[in-house]
Parts: C-alpha cells; sequence; structure tokens
C-alpha cells in the first residue's frame, strides 16, 4: 500500500514545498535549477530525495535555509510549520537557522571550522539563539556529543576538529544539528564523504534521533542504498523534477517512472544488501 | 601535522634566527634603562668625537654623548614607531579587506579601488605628504607610515578572506544561523591570522626602514631624542673623522631589519601548506 501512515495522524507537514522553481540567470534566458518542486516532510518523518548529481537536490534544500547562491531566482512556496520562509526577513531567517532547522552538510570535516574547539562549535547554536554563556554551551555540548555517542565527551569538547575522526566529525555535525531540537534537519549527503561501516552507524543515530526526539528529516542522496535502509517516504528528482514519490517499499518493488526504473536497475548490488539488514 | 615528528629545527630554523635577532633589539628597546651604560643625553665636551674605547665601547659623538647608549635608546623610538605603524596598517588593512571580501559588488569596488589609489603613492612621498599635514612628530611619523601599510594588508586580507569565504565552515555558520559580523571576526579573521602575521613581520622592518628614513629627512624623532634615522643624518656630516656614528646606527638598523625579514620569510615558510613535505 502507498499510504502515507503518519499523514493521517498528524494534521500539518513539518515543511510543505510547493511549485519551488530556482532560476540562474544567463545571458541568453535562465537556467531553471530546480522546477516547480512539490514535497512535503511529516513530523517524524524521514524523507529522502534522490537523484543523479545536478538535479537540483541542494538547490531545494538550499532554497529551505534561504542559503541560494545570491544570483539565484526563487518562487514558489516553502512553509516550516506556519512560517512561510521566502517571506521572512533576513533577520527572522536568521534566527530560525540552527533553531528551528538544521543543516548537516556532506563534508563535515570542511564543515567544521578548523581554528575553533569542538565544544564550542557544537554549543555555538545556544549560544547565538539563546544566550547561554561559552562555558554553559561547551557543558551542554558535552550532553550533545554524549547523545551522539561520541566516547569521553568531556574530553573531546577541548579537541580541535583536526583531532577527530571523519565519522566523529559527522557526528558532532549532527550533535551541532540537534542543540536546539529542531523541528526539521535537512541532511545533505551526510554520509557520502564515510566509509560503509561508519555510514551505516551515521544512518543508525539519525534513525535513533528521530525515534526519540520526533524530528523530521529531509534526507538528500544518491544512494538508493541509504534510501532503503532509512527513508520512510521517497521523493525522485531528475533534471530539477520530481518524477516519482512513494513509500521506500513501493518505489522499490514497483518503480512507475522510466527514470526510477533506471535507477534502480544501475544498482545491482542493491538488493541483496537490503536483504542483509 | 608537525606536531607527532617532534621539533623540526631546520623548518623552523628562520624563524629562530629571526626571533633572535629581533629579541635582541626588543630587549635592548625595552631594558634600554638598564642595558645602556649611559645617559643618551648626558654631554661631555671634553669627549667628543672620539673612537671606540673601554670607556665608550661604540665611541662619542659630537657633543661628546656616548654613541651605543644612543643607539639603544633609538631602538626604543623605532620599536614604538613601528609597532604602532604596523598596528594600524594590520587593523585598518584587515578591516577593509574583510569587508571588501565579505560584502562584495559595489563596496568591494570602492574600497579596492581606494586601495589602488593609496597603493600607487610612492611610500615615502605618502608619508612626507602625510607629515607635512599632520605637522612632525614621531606620533604623526607612525600614523603616516600606519597609513602608507593599509592598502598592502588590505589587499592581503581581501584574498585570504576570498578563500575562507569558498569554505564550507562559512557555508555551516550561516546555517547555524550566525550573523554578518559574528562571521567575519569569529569564522574568518582566526582562519586568515598566518598570512597576516606573516605580512605584518615584513612590514615590521619595513617600518624602520621608513621611520628611519622620515627621521633622517628630520621627519620623526627629533634631536636631542635619538633614532637611528637622525644619528645616521647627523653621522654623515662626521664620515671622514667618525665613520661610527654612522656605522652604528647603521648596523643597528640593519641588524633589525635583517631579524624581522628572516622571521616573516620563515613564518611564511612554516605556515605556507605548499612548503610542508
Ligand atoms: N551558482 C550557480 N550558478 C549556476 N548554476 C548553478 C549554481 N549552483 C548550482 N547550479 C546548477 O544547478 C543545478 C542543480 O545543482 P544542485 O547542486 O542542486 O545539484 P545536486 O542534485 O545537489 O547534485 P549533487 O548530487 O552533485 O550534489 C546544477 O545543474 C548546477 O550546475
Ligand atoms: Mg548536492
Amino acid at each position: 500500500m502507498d499510504i502515507r501512515s503518519r499523514a493521517l495522524q498528524d494534521g500539518r507537514p513539518t515543511l510543505s514545498i510547493r511549485d519551488l522553481t530556482v532560476d540562474f540567470p544567463k545571458r541568453d534566458g535562465a537556467f531553471r535549477a530546480v522546477d516547480g518542486v512539490s514535497l512535503d516532510v511529516w513530523p517524524g518523518e524521514i524523507v529522502g530525495v534522490i537523484g543523479e548529481s545536478g538535479s537540483g537536490k541542494t538547490m531545494t534544500a538550499l532554497s529551505t535555509l534561504r542559503m541560494l547562491p545570491k544570483r539565484a531566482v526563487v518562487s514558489g512556496s516553502i512553509e516550516l510549520g506556519q512560517r512561510r520562509i521566502l517571506d521572512l526577513s533576513p533577520a527572522d531567517m536568521r534566527k530560525l537557522r540552527g533553531d528551528r532547522l538544521s543543516f548537516i552538510p556532506q563534508d563535515a570535516m570542511r564543515a567544521l571550522n578548523p581554528t575553533m574547539r569542538i565544544g564550542r562549535q557544537v554549543g555555538e547554536p545556544l549560544v547565538l539563539h539563546r544566550n547561554l554563556s561559552f562555558k554553559a554551551a561547551v557543558s551542554r555540548a558535552v550532553d550533545l556529543l554524549r547523545a551522539v555517542h561520541v566516547r569521553e565527551p568531556e574530553r573531546r569538547v577541548e579537541d580541535y576538529p583536526h583531532g577527530f575522526s571523519g565519522g566523529m566529525q559527522q557526528r558532532a555535525m549532527i550533535a551541532m544539528g540537534l542543540a536546539l531540537e529542531p523541528e526539521l534537519i535537512i541532511a545533505d549527503e551526510p554520509t557520502t564523504a564515510l566509509d560503509v561501516t561508519v555510514q551505516a552507524q551515521v544512518l543508525k543515530l539519525l534513525k535513533e534521533i528521530r525515534d526519540r526526539e520526533a524530528t523530521s528529516i529531509l534526507f538528500i542522496t544518491h544512494d538508493l542504498g541509504v534510501v532503503a535502509e532509512l527513508c520512510d517516504w521517497v521523493y525522485v528528482m531528475y533534471r530539477g523534477r520530481i518524477v516519482e514519490q512513494g513509500s521506500v517499499e513501493r518505489i522499490f518493488m514497483d518503480p512507475r517512472d522510466d527514470y526510477t526504473k533506471m535507477l534502480l536497475a544501475s544498482t545491482p548490488t542493491l538488493f541483496p544488501r537490503e536483504a542483509a539488514i | 601535522m608537525a606536531t607527532a615528528a617532534g621539533f623540526d629545527f631546520r623548518r623552523w630554523r628562520l624563524v629562530l634566527l629571526g626571533g633572535l635577532l629581533v629579541g635582541i633589539v626588543l630587549f635592548a628597546a625595552i631594558f634600554a634603562p638598564w642595558v645602556a651604560p649611559y645617559s643618551p643625553f648626558d654631554l661631555d665636551v671634553a669627549k667628543m668625537l672620539q673612537g671606540p674605547s673601554a670607556a665608550h665601547w661604540l665611541g662619542t659623538d659630537e657633543l661628546g654623548r656616548d654613541v651605543l647608549s644612543r643607539a639603544i635608546y633609538a631602538a626604543r623610538i623605532s620599536m614604538q614607531v613601528a609597532l604602532l605603524a604596523v598596528t594600524v596598517g594590520l587593523v585598518g588593512g584587515t578591516l577593509i579587506g574583510m569587508t571588501a571580501a565579505y560584502f562584495g559588488g559595489l563596496v568591494e569596488q570602492a574600497l579596492m579601488r581606494a586601495m589602488d589609489l593609496l597603493f600607487s603613492f610612492p611610500a615615502i612621498l605618502l608619508a612626507v605628504v602625510l607629515m607635512a599635514s599632520l605637522g612632525t612628530s614621531v606620533l604623526n611619523a607612525m600614523i603616516a607610515i600606519g597609513i602608507v601599510f593599509i592598502p598592502g594588508f588590505s589587499r592581503l586580507a581581501r584574498a585570504s578572506t576570498q578563500a575562507v569565504l569558498r569554505q564550507q565552515y562559512i557555508e555551516a555558520a550561516r546555517s547555524i544561523g550566525m550573523s554578518d559580523i559574528r562571521i567575519i571576526f569569529r569564522e574568518i579573521l582566526p582562519n586568515i591570522t598566518a598570512p597576516l602575521m606573516v605580512e605584518a613581520a615584513v612590514a615590521f622592518a619595513y617600518a624602520v626602514l621608513l621611520e628611519s628614513a622620515l627621521s633622517f629627512l628630520g621627519l620623526g624623532a627629533q634631536p636631542p631624542d635619538p633614532s637611528w634615522g637622525n644619528m645616521l643624518s647627523t653621522g654623515r656630516g662626521f664620515m671622514a673623522q667618525a665613520p661610527w656614528l654612522s656605522i652604528v646606527p647603521g648596523m643597528a638598523m640593519f641588524i633589525c631589519v635583517l631579524g624581522f625579514n628572516l622571521l616573516g620569510d620563515g613564518l611564511r615558510d612554516v605556515t605556507d601548506p605548499h612548503m610542508r613535505e
């Protein structure tokens, strides 16, 4: 059955995107990176967006954060809870980021400031949005790191990012994203830079967070295996458009769009792997 | 990282050598009253223009003052001028460069064209013009030399900021709702200090030379206050009878300038990632 079970329980999606387009002006017209995308993320749901490189996944995510490149032209509507994201003032938008809405980037190593201690970075959202002191933020960072299973967090908060392994850096980023219990976490290929075992641990952690905090997660990837492991609902993107959506089971068992079929066919290792889980 | 390999003497030797020379000059400047054998102002007409002797290691000047003591006190003035001038240049240039790079567009155009204009003046001419309008005093010499330094620091700060802006941790900082000002000072500034420190060391050497040149022209430290420049200027009149009057301040300047240049070059090699094996 292709029913979105959570949609029946709760009245309102956490995130609702309607007819989103993102254009990059060029000399002759414009390049349309996102073309009429509509998607929903319901409370406590992990929604996957899958598509090949250049299909507009990151631009969709950045639109939601209002962090597109300056020259991009956006239209459509994006609602987070009751807030119309595209109508907010820059200052109000800044208040949402890191508080109600978190972003977990692809490459944690490069997303951490090399000159700042981990504790300070993980605690930064609390300093920014809750006026916590530096010390209080670092002591909260210890709890947050513990919650994402970083060992000896009391000691680790003193480290600089280069002292962390790739998996721990990504955990630190996730801890930072969790700091203020956001309504929505957007994760843009957060495990691509990690090796397979670490990747599995991070996915498990995201699931655990969803189960514990009922956080909604928009998960961007081009890895069908990851979608199979993690997501409740999937949108398939191709050249800026959503070509198909459905529950993970339905997409895998009964793909309807040609591109989705191709995607499934080109991932031969998927089914044995899925079976192993 | 060099931490695990222990101290790599060869990599740091320029820094150490430069640091040693700079250290000697700074020590003499700070502890002048204890280091100098005589007061720099005590006249002794009976002893004028004496060559080096046991009582006066580096001889006496045309008024019978101890040349070594004057050279040591002159280090004080040179170091003060250089420190303040470099501070003015560093702070002013860094703020301008970071602002230009961060905001881009018209702000950047306006600021950098102004810097080009300032840069196109010969340094000594600019300093002389500034001194002419500010009046001749040591303080004004410091400010004038500092302004001369602003364009160089601003270009470096701009280029370094542009490189840092491409880093993902800047995007990550925005994604947690950090404000522009906070990003500039907490995320960018700590990551551009290394190249700025290298430039500061080289500027220090240049400031010492500029201050001496201004004093030589009678625009810096005013007699009877000793400065290497005005000592050289007086010494010039006694080149045949008393060459030590020129040689001593000349050597002092040489040691000081060499020290800062070695320090700058050494720091450049140590902090430049391309120079690392
Ligand atoms: N600053 C920009 N100017 C012009 N075009 C851009 C810009 N940034 C992105 N694009 C274009 O927008 C399209 C969508 O890019 P996007 O980054 O959203 O793809 P993606 O699905 O995230 O791909 P990937 O899997 O490689 O991350 C791409 O074709 C890209 O070339
Ligand atoms: Mg992307």
